[in-house]
Order: structure tokens, then C-alpha cells, then sequence
């Protein structure tokens, strides 16, 4: 158990290394100077006093290899640095906006994981044309992008019905179709991977021994079927986690809620190398976890893994 | 050719009183008597700002915001007239090298530090120190050389050359004026709650959600244009950022937010059509909205080539199908509100026989495969970087619409969305034929700025606003004098002429005023743009509800 925790740590700290190195390096590559970038954004007529004093500042004079170096050191010691545009610690910016998107996309996965559940049940046990009704659901949500979801969930239940607010408010309101938007999709994918699984386990010798026991219906589905149903989705909950982070950019944008998905837009267009950086590494870190805690729990669910 | 109809109203020079204000025009009287009070919610989609401190860079979103703190030394009514507002009076000498401004005696800021002619200079200072990195405002104090208090409300201005675009920069929002004890503070903590005169003052900043800004009790500076005197109706305004322009209409519509700025078209003509919505139309003044040509490379610099580019684009079905009758067309390089705007429907006739004659004659006579012109074996190809940050989807579709049409005279336009670093990089790079880059001036200096061979020469940040690649010394000449002169006929002429010479060389395809647009609600009463740069403004406001 302690080696498997070990190995996990030292992968997951190799994604972060690589991360920040395929991002310090990839945002050089764009064109468009950083000290512009702290200078009012790109295309700012600045006197050329005005850029070396920032050039020097933050260190943009000295060699590649040199900035690289004392990048990766800062970033070692836990320092993301100071924000380009927003002048202020990366790390408290991030502390600000974190959980509003941590909400979010825990909501949105836990109402994905919801609807998912029902569709593959209803899917497995109705008639054939119910399944088909399921299935059909299935692919179109899991085939809609959030910027359309998002535009027609407004329309329906802000526009037409008044029912909802279309930007984000206080309290649990104006959160409905913000994680809807993030949840139908996945709801969706994560369906179809439960059914097949679903379908599979119920064909399979132990559902017909329980059967066999006498168990009904609904203990042979919910005691039985739907643990061995759910394991790839557990694993997969890991991917969707990251998928949800990224669909965040999109949702907070259009929803006008602050989380680090608009931060991250805003930062790239910026060029706000220090904040888009502290982005990506707090959403790299998330996704890591996550990966542990969804492994940990795939070997609680499944005792064979245990053993391996 | 035909002088866009408006009146001259130029003041440049000759010293203003008090006494003018007594004549100018109030906003529009409502049926009702204003009620005092209730918080108005204002939805803005442009940019978030980096800094509430206008001088700080110096861009749009930031103007808007700081038009409700901030105030300027004049303003502009709605006529053009430069109005005094915290500069009661001004002299200039007759060399036009020496300015004296005598500034109101019972303003002060809302930290209580009062309003003297040493602040003035301290904010004059705090543009030109290179620290404060400006951009715009450090642009627009560029011939300011030394500033002396006479006494403590009368302030000498010396400059390197005349300036007769002084009092239109210090009209600019960039160029504010604020509490020296709050610039002293640092720029951290100034970004976060800048101290000026004006109406409001700014209480809190939430990131990506918005600003709140309370009423200033003890407001006395209102200028000569105000609809009523005293503090503010509004109790306060809540400023929230709403990126998206579809979110931003609905919220909107159920009542979510009270105005929105930068609405889309098709929401824009819903909104005029029926319904409680009411939409402000505010021209912006500088530069209209128009495509620049390059003459300073291949094929371009063959006036004949830019000729026919121009008889075979079709704008004006564009404009009307995209725009959904909410802009109109411009002939002029100035915007409409620019009383010195020139406009010349007769150098835009749309004629395909014409541009395929010009093209011809140009020696690109052949036609490929796929029906574009080639001319010693290489194809008319135009380069069209498009900054998708700064062109609306009509724009761009506008765009779409003269390259299609364009293609029929031969030529291949090749659309490329940038985003804003990109886009710049491609203009620096000279790696362009044709551009639309808005620009926002106070003034018909704004020609000298895009159109003045000096110019061409890229500022520190590789960046160049004569995109035209313009270099004609006769044009050069015109634009220098007009920049100096302080007689304003004289100027107007010298305005004229020089923006005949850049439309009639086809260097120039304008497409419409850059226009910003607000719609609010039905129980918003008293809301106006100020004339300056268009910017909302809250004093006169109030809430019929």
C-alpha cells in the first residue's frame, strides 16, 4: 500500500515538472512581449524607459535557460509569483476564485454521476423502445458543447420561462444551470460506459445466483449489478473531473461567474504568464488527486486489485 | 466632395468662462420628478480593467469605469464645445507655448485633499513618470515640458511646441485628475480604489464579479452640461463583468441588471423595435471604424491597385444586412461627431467594370484557375489579419462579405482571426495588406496619429498607429500645422485638405462611426454618454421604481 502511494506521488509530481515546463516554454513560443503584457496588455505605446524598468524587474532580461532555472526554483519553494495584469500574488488570486469552481465541478459530477445512474437503469430495465429513448438521450447529451448548452438553457429558463437567473446570484439559484451545463454532457457519456457495464454484470453468473437466492429485482440491480457497473466510471471520473475543469472556462464565461476557468481566459489573452502558469499547475494538482482518490476507490470497489 | 453637416464649433485658444455655461442645453427633461435613491446594476462586456486607475495603461474598459470617479480639467457638450469642469478658465499665450489654467477654489477630492493647482501638476507628473507605465494619457501629455503653480489654484503649463489638441487630451478620461495624497499611496494600492471629484467613489473591487461604487455626498464639480445640481440621485451603482454578450441581454430582459453596454446587432434592433428596452446610440469620436491599405508594400504601393480594391468592394449591403440598420455608412477617416470630419461618398462608388480596368492597366492582366488575377506568375493576394478582440462577428462578417465581392475583380483576400497578441505581432511584423484598427481620440489631432509619416516608425513596443504606411511630406506638413495652429479656421482647413489627400489616394475604405451602444431598462431615467469619449455617465440618473 505505502509503495503504491509512493509511486503515485512521484508520478503525479512528474506531471507537475512537466506541466510547468511545457507551459514556461509554450507561452514564449506565442508571439507578443510579457513586458507589454505588464504594461496594459498588447499593443501599448509605452516609452521604452517603461518596458526596460519591467524587463529588469521581473528578471524577462536575462537568458532563457536563467529564467527557466529560477522559475522552476520559485515554483519548488511553492512561489507562483505576482500576477502581470492583476499586480497581485498569483497564489491569492488563485485561493479567491478556487472554490467557486471547485463547487462547481463537484456539483456537476455529482449530478452527472445522478443522472447517469437513472438513465443506465431505466435503459437496462424498460422495454426496447424505452432503451432506445435512453440511448438516443445518451448520445445527444454527451454530443452537445457547453457554449450551446449554456445559450439554450438561458433562453429556455431565463428568456421564455423567467424561471431562472441567466447570470450568476447569490445562493443555490443561480447555480442550476450553470451545473447543468457542465453535468448534462457528462451525464451522457458516463450513461452509455455504465449501461454497457450494467447490461453486461446482469448477464453474468452471480447476478443469476442471487436471482437463484430469490433477491428481487431491485437488490439484484442496486446490491449487486451496479457496483460491478460502476467501475469504469469510477475510473473515468478522474478524466471527467479534468473534462469539467476545462468546460469551467466556457461555463464561468458565459454565466459570468468568477472561478478559475475565466481567470484562465483572462490570463491567456493577458499573456499573464505567472497566472496562467498557477492556473494550470492548481488544476494539474486537482487532477492528480483526483486520479489517486478515483484509483483508491476503483481498489475498494474491487477487491481484485488489491491483490495486484 | 461634402463637409459632414455640422457646425463649426471650435473654442480652441480663447479663454472660456463661467458665464457659457448659463447657455448650454440640459439632457433631455423627463415627465417625472427624479427620485433619489436605490442601487443600479450596470452590466459592462468589455474587458475587465488591471488597474481602476485610468492613468495606468490607458484603455477602454478603464474609461468607462473611471468616468464615474474621475473628473477631467474640461468636457465637451454635445455640440463639441470644450466646457470647463475642474479648470474653471484657461489662457494660452500667443506663441501657444504656454498655457494658464485656473482651476475651481471649492473642489476637493473625496479623501478630503483639495483640489490645487500643485495636485494638478502631481497627476500631469504621474502620466510622464515612466513607473506609472501610461500608455494613452502618457501620449496625449507628450508636449508638456514644465508645469509652474502661479498660485495655489492657477497652474503654467510650458510646452515643446504648440499644442492645439491640449484641451481635447485633457477632456479624456486617461487623463483624469486625482488625489495626489492617493497616487502617493503606490500603484498597488491606487489600482485598487483610485481617489478623484466625481459622483461616485469606488468601494470595493471583487474580481470577475464587479465593482461597487457608493455616492459621493459632498459632490460639487458637475460640468456646465448636468441635467440637476447636488450629490448623485443613485445611491450607488454595482458595475458587474458579463463577458458574454447573449447572458448579458438576457439578464437584461428579466431584470437581472439595469443597462448593458455592447450589445449585439440583432439584439440592438430587437430592443429598438418593441418592448420596455431603451438603447443610447453614443458615436465615438477619433477615428471612424475603416480598413486600412498598405502602401508600403507590393500591391498596394500601385495607387491603381488600391483604386480598384476600393470600386470593387460592396459595403453598403454589408452594413445593412449585418448591422440590422443600427449603424450607418461613413465616407469620412474621422468620425461623425468630429466637427472637422470630411466626407466623400463620391471617391466610394462600388464600379467592377472600373476596378477590373485599374487592374488591367496595373499589368495584372492574367487570371488563374481559380479566378484570381496573377501577374508575373504570382496571385493578387491580400493579407487581412483580423483582431477577433476588437471585431464584433458583424465585423467580421462584413469583412467575409469584401472579400467575396473583391474576388470577383480578382483580388484573394485571406481572413486570418488573431487574437489581440497575434494581431499585433502580425502589424509589427509588417505582415498585412489590409487592417481595421479602431482608435479612440479626443479631436481631429487623431489624423497626425494615424496618418503622419512619423508615425511609421514603430513606438518601443513595436507597435505603429499609421497602419496606411502613409509617407508624404506635403501631408505631413499639413497635419504638423494643423497640430500647432491656434486659429481654428485656419485649422479646419488644414484638417480638411489633409483628409483630402488621404481619401482621395484610396489609402483609406471607411465602414461606419465606431459607435457604443446602451440599452437599459424601462425604469432607468436620465442616463446619458459623456460627449468626450462616449463613456456612461450616472450623476443625472435615477430609478423610476
Amino acid at each position: 500500500m505505502l509503495r503504491w502511494v509512493a509511486a503515485k506521488v512521484a508520478g503525479g509530481a512528474f506531471v507537475l515538472w512537466a506541466i510547468a515546463t511545457l507551459i514556461f516554454f509554450g507561452l514564449r513560443l506565442i508571439p507578443g512581449d510579457p513586458a507589454q503584457a505588464l504594461l496594459g496588455g498588447p499593443g501599448s505605446q509605452a516609452s521604452e524607459e517603461a518596458l526596460a524598468l519591467v524587463r529588469r524587474e521581473h528578471g524577462l532580461d536575462l537568458p532563457l535557460a536563467e529564467q527557466y532555472l529560477l522559475a522552476m526554483g520559485r515554483l519548488a519553494t511553492g512561489d507562483l509569483g505576482t500576477s502581470y495584469s492583476l499586480r497581485q500574488d498569483v497564489l491569492t488570486l488563485i485561493g479567491e476564485q478556487f472554490w467557486g469552481t471547485l463547487l462547481l465541478t463537484v456539483l456537476s459530477l455529482a449530478t452527472a454521476w445522478a443522472i447517469a445512474l437513472l438513465l443506465a437503469t431505466w435503459a437496462t430495465r424498460g422495454s426496447r423502445s424505452g432503451r432506445a429513448v435512453a440511448s438516443g438521450l445518451e448520445v445527444v447529451a454527451s454530443a452537445v458543447p457547453h457554449f450551446w448548452l449554456a445559450s439554450m438553457l438561458i433562453l429556455l429558463f431565463s428568456s421564455l420561462l423567467g424561471l431562472l437567473p441567466p447570470v450568476s446570484v447569490e445562493g443555490p439559484s443561480g447555480l442550476v444551470l450553470p451545473v447543468l451545463t457542465l453535468a448534462l454532457p457528462l451525464a451522457g457519456f458516463l450513461a452509455q460506459v455504465m449501461r454497457e457495464s450494467l447490461a453486461d454484470a446482469l448477464e453474468s453468473p452471480f447476478v443469476l445466483s442471487a436471482r437463484a437466492r430469490g433477491e428481487s429485482e431491485t437488490g439484484v440491480r442496486w446490491r449487486h449489478a451496479i457496483r460491478h457497473a460502476s467501475l469504469p466510471a469510477i475510473s473515468l471520473s478522474g478524466w471527467a473531473f479534468g473534462s469539467l475543469i476545462s468546460g469551467a472556462v466556457v461555463v464561468e464565461t458565459v454565466f459570468a461567474r468568477p472561478g478559475l476557468g475565466r481567470s484562465l481566459l483572462n490570463a491567456v489573452t493577458a499573456r499573464d504568464i505567472p497566472m496562467v502558469t498557477g492556473i494550470a499547475l492548481v488544476s494539474a494538482l486537482a487532477f492528480v488527486l483526483v486520479t489517486i482518490a478515483t484509483d483508491a476507490i476503483d481498489r475498494v470497489a474491487d477487491p481484485r486489485l488489491r491483490r495486484a | 466632395m461634402r463637409r459632414a453637416p455640422r457646425t463649426l464649433t471650435v473654442i480652441g485658444g480663447s479663454a472660456l468662462t463661467l458665464s457659457l455655461l448659463a447657455g448650454c442645453a440640459a439632457a433631455a427633461p423627463t415627465s417625472e420628478e427624479p427620485v433619489a435613491g436605490g442601487t443600479l446594476i450596470y452590466a459592462t462586456g468589455d474587458a475587465e480593467p488591471s488597474c481602476l486607475d485610468p492613468h495606468v495603461g490607458g484603455n477602454y474598459p478603464q474609461a468607462l469605469l473611471a468616468t464615474q470617479y474621475i473628473e477631467s480639467l474640461v468636457s465637451k457638450n454635445a455640440d463639441g464645445d470644450i466646457l470647463p469642469w475642474l479648470a474653471e478658465s484657461w489662457k494660452e499665450s500667443d506663441d501657444g507655448l504656454s498655457w494658464e489654467f485656473t482651476l475651481r477654489d471649492d473642489v476637493s477630492f473625496t479623501d478630503g485633499t483639495p483640489l490645487t493647482a500643485d495636485a494638478v501638476a502631481a497627476n500631469i507628473a504621474h502620466l510622464k513618470d515612466p513607473q506609472t507605465a501610461s500608455s494613452t494619457g502618457y501620449l496625449a501629455v507628450g508636449k508638456i515640458e514644465s508645469m509652474t503653480s502661479v498660485d495655489e489654484h492657477t497652474l503654467r503649463i510650458d510646452l515643446s511646441a504648440p499644442d492645439s489638441a491640449l484641451l481635447d487630451s485633457f477632456s479624456m478620461p486617461w487623463v483624469g485628475i486625482q488625489s495626489p495624497t492617493a497616487l502617493e499611496r503606490g500603484q498597488d494600492v491606487n489600482c485598487e480604489s483610485p481617489v478623484g471629484t466625481g459622483p461616485f467613489i469606488v468601494e470595493e473591487w471583487t474580481r470577475q464579479q464587479g465593482v461597487r461604487l457608493v455616492r459621493n455626498e459632498d459632490y460639487n464639480s458637475w460640468p456646465g452640461d448636468a441635467a440637476h445640481e447636488g450629490p448623485a440621485w443613485l445611491e450607488a451603482i454595482d458595475w458587474r463583468f458579463i463577458p458574454d454578450a447573449a447572458t448579458r441581454y438576457a439578464a437584461l430582459q428579466s431584470g437581472e441588471v439595469d443597462v448593458i453596454d455592447n450589445p449585439q446587432p440583432n439584439s440592438l434592433a430587437a430592443a429598438t423595435e418593441d418592448g420596455p428596452i431603451t438603447a443610447i446610440a453614443a458615436p465615438r469620436p477619433g477615428a471612424s471604424n475603416r480598413i486600412e491599405l498598405n502602401a508600403g508594400k507590393a500591391p498596394f504601393d500601385d495607387e491603381r491597385v488600391r483604386e480598384a480594391f476600393i470600386r470593387a468592394a460592396e459595403v453598403n449591403d454589408g452594413i445593412e444586412g449585418l448591422f440590422f440598420g443600427t449603424v450607418a455608412r461613413s465616407y469620412s477617416v474621422l468620425s461623425s461627431v468630429e466637427a472637422e470630419s470630411l466626407s466623400t461618398p463620391e471617391y466610394f462608388d462600388v464600379d467592377l467594370d472600373a476596378a477590373n480596368a485599374l487592374l488591367d492597366a496595373a499589368g495584372w492582366t492574367q487570371r488563374d484557375a481559380d479566378g484570381y488575377r496573377v501577374k508575373d506568375g504570382q496571385r493578387l493576394v491580400l493579407e487581412f489579419p483580423v483582431s477577433t478582440n476588437q471585431s464584433v462577428p458583424a465585423e467580421q462578417s462584413l469583412f467575409e462579405q469584401i472579400q467575396a465581392t473583391t474576388k470577383q475583380a480578382g483580388f484573394q483576400v485571406i481572413l486570418e482571426p488573431l487574437d489581440l497578441s497575434s494581431w499585433y505581432g502580425a502589424l509589427a511584423a509588417h505582415e498585412y495588406n489590409l487592417v481595421s484598427a479602431p482608435y479612440t481620440k479626443v479631436g481631429p489631432d487623431v489624423l497626425r496619429i494615424l496618418y503622419h509619416s512619423d508615425s511609421t516608425v514603430p513606438a518601443p513596443s513595436g507597435y505603429f498607429a499609421n497602419l496606411a504606411q502613409l509617407k508624404d511630406p506635403k501631408l505631413d506638413a499639413l497635419l504638423t500645422q494643423a497640430s500647432e495652429t491656434t486659429d481654428a479656421t485656419l485649422r479646419a482647413e488644414l484638417y480638411e485638405e489633409a483628409q483630402d489627400i488621404v481619401l482621395s489616394g484610396y489609402h483609406v475604405l471607411p465602414l461606419y462611426d465606431q459607435q457604443n451602444h446602451y440599452l437599459h431598462g424601462e425604469d432607468v431615467e436620465g442616463m446619458r454618454a459623456l460627449p468626450t469619449v462616449s463613456t456612461p455617465t450616472f450623476f443625472d440618473a435615477w430609478l423610476a421604481r
